[in-house]
Formats: C-alpha cells, structure tokens, sequence
C-alpha cells in the first residue's frame, strides 16, 4: 500500500511538478488549490478513512494561506500529528520561526530539486 | 499505357534508392491495367459514395466527401491518367490515402491483393519523353508474372490541383 | 528540476499569462483605489508565484527582476506606504518588463539585460529607500542547509561528536518522530553512546501523552562534516536546544547538556544565484539518433529522411498555429457536460432496448425517447460550445491600459467606459478580435476625437468619452465602440475617393456607401500620417479580420457629435446559421448574416443597364444580378430571373442579388474546413455535413461577387 501525500498550491504548475516528482518515487498523490480547498479534502478523506501520510503545502495563496492551513490541521484531532512541509520562497529564520509556531514539521525552499523534496519526505515520515 | 521493362543488369548503373517505401503495395486496377500503392499510405477503402461537387475545379477532382465528420477531396484517377471515364459499378472504390498530413480520396474501378513486392523486382519507369508524363511512377514493379505500376503519391497529388494552402490564399 | 518536467512548461506559461494579466489589471484598478488592499494582496501573490515558480525551470532573469518588484510590493500590501502615481507608473513599467522577459523565455530568446532589466531594478530600488532597513546580520537561528546546495567540498576527517538535544514540547505535535531523526543520524557513522535525560518528565498524572520531555545525548563517530549532522535536525531550534560539539578522536567524555550557543551564519546559497541555467529544449530527433538508426538498419536513409522532413513540416504548423493547443476550463462546466452524457448514455440504452423487440405499438415511446434524444444532443451541443466560450472581458483586458497610454501620447483626455465584459463567446473569436477592436479604438484616440481646446470650443466637455460595449442580440454578438467626437465628414470623404479614383464625381451614393468607402484599402483622410495610424492600412483590415470571422462591421456617424463602429459576430466560429438553397441538383449553404431579404422577382423589376449588366430593382435601388450557375458552372431549372428566386446579399458595402432556384429552408451548421485536407476555393468559403451525410458547400460571399464579376467583367 502506498502512502498518501497531499500537495497543496495555488499554481497548478507548481503542484503538478510536486506530484510528479512524488508519483514517480512511489508515492501517491492527492491535490488541493488552498487551505480552504485542502481541509475540505482533508475532511473528505477522513469520512472515508484514510489520512495524508505527509502535507506538503505552498505558503502564499489566496483563500488561506500556508501558515493559517498549518495551524487549522493542527487543531483537527485526526490529523494533528501528521507531518506538514511548508514551501516558502524565503529562507529566513523569521519565516521559519512562523512555520514552525503554527506548527509547521518542517520546510523546504523554493526552488527545490525533486531529490531534496524526496529526501526530506523520507525524513519525516513517520 | 504501354510499358517496356529494362532489365536490372543494363540498369544496373541506375539502380537507386526507390523512394522510402516499404515493399508492400496495394493494388488496384483501371480498366487492364495494374497500379500499387505503398500500404504504409492507405488509410482505408471505402465503397464509393456520393461526391459533392466543388466548383471550377479541374474535371479529375471529383469534389469532396464526407469521411467521419472529415472534408475529404476525392479525385478520379482515369481523368488524371488522361483515361475514357466509366460508369461506376459494384466495384468502383475509393481508396482513402493519407500524403504529407492530407487525407484523400482516389476513385479507381476496383482493388486486388496487398502484395510484397522485392525491391530487386521493382525497376525504374522507362522513359517515354515529352509524349507521356511518368513523374508520378516510382517504378514498375515485378509480382508473380505481373507488372504494377508503382504510383509516387506525392508527385501525383501535388502539382497544381492541390496547392499549399498558403500559396492559394497569397494569391 | 531533474527529470523530464518539460511538459509542464506549457502550465507554467499559461499561468504567468494569467498572472501578468491579473498584475496589469489591478495596477489599474490601483490607480483608481490605492488603498485597495485586496487588489494588493492579488498582484502581491501573483508576482510571487512567477517569482516561484521561475527558476524551476532555469529562469533566473525572470525570477530575480519578479523578486525585485515583489520586494517593493510587499511594503506596499503591509500598509508601509502608499502607492502613488509615480510607483504604479514604474510597477506598470515593469509589468512590461516581465512580460518581455515571459516572452523571451516562451521562445527562447535572450535578452539584453543591461538595458531594460537593470534599469528597471534599479529604479525599483531607488523606490525601496522608505522602507524598513534591510535585514540585518542576525545570527541564524536554524541550521540553514535547506537551500538547493552547490556540493561541498567533503572532508573526509575522521570526528567525534557530541550530539546534545533537547526538543521543544510540542516536538510531536508539529509532527516529528525523533527515532527517525536518530535513524538518520546513525547512518553519518557509528554511535558510541546514548544518554537519555528524564529531568522534565513529570509525575504520571500530570504527564500529556502528546508532550516531549525527553532529550538525549549521542557521541557519533563519523567521517562526514558538521554541516550533515545538523542537516539531519534542520527542522528543529530553539526552544528546541541543539548542541554539536567536536571531540577530540579519543575521549568519549560525556557531558552535561548546555545551552545551545548560537551557530554563526552559515552561507546559503542564495537562491538568485542558481548555478544550474537550465536550457528549455524541446524534443527533439537529432540528427545523431537518426545516423546511429540508420546504421543499425533500424530504418533507411530514405525513411529517415521522410520521417525528419514530416518532423520539419509538423514544426512549422505547430509555429503557425497562434491558437493555444490547451485550454483551460471551469470545472462546474466540465461536470455539467459530464451529467449530460450520462444522461445521453440512459437515454440511448432505452432506445436500445426498444429497438430489440419493436413492435408497431411501440411508435409512441420511440417517438418520445427520439424527442428525448433530441433534446439531450442539443443540450449537449450548447454545453460543448459553452466551452470554449470566455467572457469577452478578457479580450477587453488591455484597452484601458491602451487608452490611458494613447491619451496622454496624443495629449487628450479620454476616458474609457467598459460594459457588458461578462458577455460570453467563443474563444477563437476573442483571440482574433483583439487586432480589430485595438486599430478602432486607436483610430478614435487619433482622429476621431478632438483636442479639449476644440471640444470646449465646441460646447462639448473637455473630456472625451469612449462607450466599448458588448451584448448578446439574436443569437449573434454585438460589439460597440463608440466615441463622443467629430464624426465622419461625407463630404472630405467623397472627395478623398474621387481623388483616388474610387468613384467619379458623379456616382451618386448614399451616407452608408460614404461610409463604407473607409474600408477601402490605403484609403484614409488624415492630414497627416501619426504613427499611431492615418498611414491608410488599418481600417480594411479591420474589415477583413472581422468578416474572416464571418462577420460585419457598420458604421453610424454624426458630423460634429460622434462615431459608433458595430461590429457583429456569430457566437462561436464554428457554427453559423446559414439558409440551405438549391441550384439544379446542386445545394449550397448561404450564411444568413449575410442576407438582407429573398425575393421572386416580376419581370419587370428586372432590367439591363448600360454599364451596369443586370440589376434588380428593389423598391427603388439597383442591385446587380448574380447567376450562381455561371459563376459555379452548373445546370439550372431556371434561367430566367422572374422565374427563379433572388436571394439580396450585402457584402462590404453593397449590396447583390443572387440568383438561385429554390430556397430549402434554414438550419445551423457546423463548419467544417475544406483547406485542411484541400485547398481554399474562390467563392467557397467552408463545408458543413448535412443531414443525410453528405457534403453541404457553404457560400463565400465576397468571394462570389468577386468571382462574379471576373465572369461578367462589369464594374459594379
């Protein structure tokens, strides 16, 4: 069974190459637009008893952002310890510090290359 | 149309590459005489049906059909071959050919075998001179006893009738 | 990125597009509200997903010059500082500039950047000067090796670390799982010892299951650099406490755990820097490949040479081609569209069922379900068109820009009121009515409109008022562009024509026909050529464009108050409503947009001119007579006109009677391409599919009158 991650991005060019690199490492992938978007998939894929095995989320888009969605996931019993990565254009400890506060596992800058993001998912995999 | 055939050794200093065609023809018949096309170009047959005529248009273009929703032009190979034309029979098809992206349609009395013709048995057209047009012949072709006239589709359906598009719409 | 992701190159342009779009538009709507913060917040994040998303695909230029405006953007959007005149005019100025660069990257062309581009940046910087400092050299709180790294020169000493860690509380709420972090670290080297400290575990009872309380200790031998231990913890911080300490090779000595001390900035690759400048090539068969075929007999030098000659001839259409081979789609209609097939399949499978075992009492039903059928195709039909359909607003995008340009070039005040954006039509039709619109609405700016010292002069406001409008009206589209200035003069007109020899000076001719004489080719009553027009070459091919659309454009005009263009388009290229009619045994299509009225004519409103050949006369005017059998070469029933039926068509301007034998009826038609498997006919400007399958000719109007008259050389 493979594991499940969810890519969460505005930009759909961004989240196909996200899903493409991770569908070609094995792993199965479900797309979200926004937070708002991402929790309503969330909740759907709870009703049908499953969960992410990792979030991978864009921190600026419309509707609610990458931070706000980290911090809604953290508040739902069913997926408060999932491993959430946050994708951020700045490599500040500043924003860092924000991911990390709202709850965020871990982060990866942008631009990435498809090995760096596989490595880091394998990192936090639980 | 008559046709002498030379043997391969007088030729054999002109023996060259026979256009890129495979060795497979469609074959086909105008009155006596055997014609092939490369089977890598026919897309399929289709019973002859009725033609919409275009019109001006030069008297072997017969006009167009409709081939699944595709606009088709269809032409009678007789007219172009400078043949009597016939009343069309049972057997009269329309071989559907695909050249450089266009799909057409060429009107013949009927069609025979697929057959594999050996490169070694395919020889280049005589000439005839300025009297009779052989451009469009890729070869005379050698199967079981029989001669077929190898057609070259792009030089056939090319000149003239169906200009680019483009040098049409320039001019 | 490494892999093939070449194919999301197209994605990628598609959104820029829509996001530069999206830039220009609300720096427009900025200048109006400057305080809009939403407005702010959507430019913000558009020109930071181009920023993003840039450089993974090799566009550092275009990723750098976006970063450049972002960073003045994002003050902006903070309420720093307020957007005046001056910065939108440079924030327009570099929305230019990024869509060159776009442009550029789209077909691989390089810039000249010290022109532009850099000026540009600096500008944007200069404008920076208000903002908060720039950040300081603070000392990194995280391990910073999350960046896209150049390889590091590996050292290959042999160290001892020791590794002290003590995770913040909520180290399992963010979801992170030490063992995995200790699993890591085990494969840098070999783990000499491991300390566990309790210290923070609380009694049982007030213990939260979801707390971390834990920390450790490790010595780790290992032969790879401090930088990959710490990669390994690269998520945590203080309040997670991290401490590495080197050893010397030999003394394992475990000490107490300290208070991290902060790691001084590493450097980061800065990511403006990236290295990898990925060149964007598509596939393509090099000649290698084809060579190293050919030698494994795996294809002849013949075959290769078609097959390379096919790929060039494909190249070229695909060049050719401006339309975008993908499109995107509201997803609502998408799933409408799919309820409707399923309905479609239901409705067949009934009909199936029917035909198994019909019997002659059944008619009823299959009547019904045929009327069902019937109705689902036709709903389908529309749903399908509806795809392709976009609101016109987006071809309405860039004319305030244009406008707003052009009256400060021209020194004029214009305003530009826009109406009816949401108004819907097919794709196509938007991509090619952007040229037309774009020549009419800079021909108003130029000549149409007057300069505010004539119009107060005038009695008019100074202000000179542009109406673009567009409204659905019997089943086609209408486009307005009406301005509030001079108007046509017929007069300056008339004699303009004469002296290009249009028209003697004594041709009689109505405002309308003055009117049409604006679309003749190089004609043009400018006094002096702008560069903007007057140079005579645009209004005719406004003209052409929109009837290739299978449209037409006419003129009001009142001198001294204004012009109108109306221009009038079928909703979608390829549909038409067109009237079937028949000439011997042979049918054709004439578009009914192109039809005034159809007539059977009495004797004696057919007449012979000198000069003229053949008219009709129609309550008073003179059309003349097309015989569509000798234009077509067919055989007619009737060849005398007051025996068959003229069908009065107008095109460019005026106005002929065609003659044919009977009128079919009316239906709508699909066109259908002739040239794509043919070649274009003179007076044949499509082909549909008829009911009974076979091919319908659909008429080209101008094309036949022009054909007609070559037959009859009469000038007309």
């Amino acid at each position: 069974m493979s594991r499940v991650i969810l890519v969460v991005d505005d930009s759909p060019t961004m989240r196909g190459m996200v899903s493409h690199a991770l569908t070609e490492a094995g792993f199965e992938t479900k797309e979200a637009e926004n937070g708002k978007d991402a929790l309503i998939k969330l909740t759907m894929m709870e009703v049908g008893g499953t969960k992410p095995d990792v979030i991978v989320t864009d921190v600026n888009m419309p509707e609610m952002d990458g931070i706000e969605l980290v911090r809604e996931i953290r508040k739902l019993s069913a997926f408060k310890h999932v491993p959430v990565l946050v994708l951020t254009t700045d490599n500040t400890d500043e924003k860092k510090e924000i991911g990390r506060a709202a709850g965020a596992t871990g982060w990866l800058v942008k631009p990435f290359d498809s090995e760096l993001i596989l490595k880091v998912i394998r990192k936090v995999l639980l | 149309m008559a046709m002498v055939v030379a043997t391969a050794t007088q030729e054999s200093g002109q023996q060259q590459e026979i256009g890129a065609e495979g060795n497979q023809f469609l074959t086909f018949c105008l009155g006596d005489e055997l014609y092939g096309i490369d089977i890598l170009r026919v897309k399929e047959i289709k019973g002859y049906t009725a033609i919409t005529k275009i019109p001006n248009m030069p008297s072997h273009i017969k006009g167009v059909l409709n081939l699944r929703g595709t606009i088709v032009p269809i032409i009678e190979l007789r007219t172009k071959f400078g043949m009597a034309t016939i009343d069309y029979t049972a057997f009269t098809v329309i071989i559907v050919v695909v050249v450089r992206d266009r799909i057409m349609g060429l009107v013949v009395d009927s069609v025979s075998d697929v057959v594999n013709i050996d490169k070694r048995d395919i020889h280049l057209p005589p000439e005839f001179g300025e009297k009779v047009d052989v451009s469009f012949l890729n070869g005379i072709g050698n199967s079981g006893g029989k001669l077929i006239a190898l057609l070259e589709m792009e030089r056939l359906l090319s000149d003239g009738d169906l200009q680019d598009t483009a040098a049409a719409v320039a001019a | 990125m490494n892999g093939d992701y070449s194919k999301f190159l197209q994605t990628f342009f598609e959104e820029v597009t829509e996001h530069l779009s999206v830039l220009e538009s609300g720096l427009l709507t900025l200048e109006q509200n400057p305080n809009d913060v939403e407005v702010l917040n959507r430019i913000f994040r558009s020109v930071h997903t181009i920023k993003g998303a840039g450089p993974m695909f090799g566009f550092t230029t275009m990723s750098r010059f976006a970063h450049k405006v972002e960073t003045l953007l994002d003050p902006l959007r903070n309420r720093k500082f307020s957007a005046t005149r001056q910065i939108i005019d440079l924030l327009l100025e570099s929305a230019d500039c990024l869509n060159m660069l776009v442009e550029a990257a789209k077909n691989g062309t390089v810039i000249d950047e010290n022109k532009t581009v850099l000026d540009l940046e600096a500008r944007l910087e200069t404008c920076m000067t208000v903002t908060a400092p720039a950040p300081g050299q603070k000392p990194a709180l995280y391990p910073s090796s999350m960046a896209p790294a150049v390889p590091a020169p590996v050292t290959s000493t042999h160290q001892t670390y020791q590794i002290s860690w003590k995770p913040g509380e909520d180290l399992f709420q963010r979801g992170l799982n030490p063992l995995k972090l200790f699993e890591e670290m085990g494969r840098l080297g070999t783990v000499t010892s491991c300390v566990l400290a309790t210290s923070r575990l609380p009694d049982l009872a007030d213990l939260n299951p979801e707390h971390c309380y834990l920390s450790w200790t490790y010595t780790l031998e290992t032969d790879y650099p401090r930088e990959d231990i710490e990669s390994v913890f690269e998520f945590t911080a203080p309040p997670d406490g991290l401490t590495i300490t080197a050893l010397s090779s030999s003394s394992p000595a475990a000490q107490p755990p300290q208070e991290p001390d902060p790691e001084p900035a590493r450097s980061v690759v800065d990511e403006e820097d990236d290295p990898r400048l990925a060149e964007v090539f598509f596939g393509q068969m090099s000649d290698s490949l084809g060579a190293i075929l050919v030698e494994q007999k795996a294809v002849t030098p013949a075959q290769l040479a078609m097959a390379l000659d096919h790929q060039e001839t494909l190249r070229a259409k695909s060049k050719e081609k401006k339309v975008e081979a993908s499109m995107r789609v509201d997803t609502e209609k998408v799933d409408k569209l799919v309820n409707l097939v399923g309905e479609l399949a239901i409705t067949q499978s009934m009909l199936s069922a029917l035909g198994g075992h019909f019997e002659i009492k059944h008619l009823p039903i299959l009547q019904e379900r045929l009327l069902q059928l019937e109705r689902n195709t036709q709903e389908i039909q529309e749903r399908v068109m509806g795809i392709r359909m976009l609101p016109i607003g987006t071809a309405f995008n860039r004319f305030p820009r244009l406008v707003r340009d052009l009256s400060a070039k021209v020194g004029k005040n214009i305003q530009l009121l826009i109406s009816g954006e949401e108004t819907e039509l097919d794709r196509s039709v938007i991509e090619s009515i952007g040229d037309p619109l774009t020549h009419l609405l800079r021909n108003a700016c130029d000549h149409g409109l007057e300069s505010p010292e004539e119009r107060v002069a005038a009695g008019k406001p100074a202000q000179c008022t542009i109406r673009l409008n567009a409204f659905h009206e019997g089943g086609k589209i209408c486009i307005t562009v009406e301005d509030d200035g001079r108007g046509l003069n017929r007069d300056k007109i008339l004699a303009k024509a004469i002296e290009q020899r249009i028209i003697t000076g004594n041709d009689t001719l109505s405002d309308d026909q003055v009117w049409a004489l604006i679309f003749r080719p190089g004609f043009s009553t400018a006094e002096k050529l702008t560069d903007l027009s007057g140079r005579g070459v645009g209004m005719d091919v406004v003209k052409r464009n929109i009837e290739e659309l299978s449209g037409i454009v006419t003129i009001k005009t009142v001198t001294g108050r204004g012009t109108i263009f109306t221009l009038k388009l079928p909703l979608t290229l390829a549909i038409i409503e067109g009237m079937t009619i028949r000439v011997g045994e042979d049918t054709y299509i004439v578009p009914l947009l192109s039809i005034l009225e159809s007539i059977r004519p009495k004797a004696d409103m057919v007449k012979t001119l000198i000069g003229k050949g053949e008219v009709i006369n129609v309550r008073g005017a003179c059309y003349p007579i097309v015989r569509l059998y000798e234009v077509f070469n067919l055989q007619p029933e009737h060849k005398n006109p007051a025996e068959a039926i003229l069908v009065i068509l107008e095109t460019e301007g005026e106005r002929v009677g065609v003659m044919v034998d009977e009128i079919l009826g009316q239906q709508q038609v699909v066109i259908k391409s002739i040239e794509e498997n043919f070649r274009k006919v003179d007076g044949v400007a499509g082909a549909t599919i008829l009911g009974d399958g076979t091919v319908g000719l659909i008429l080209d109007v101008r094309g036949l009158v022009k054909l007609a008259r070559q037959e009859q050389s009469i000038a007309v």
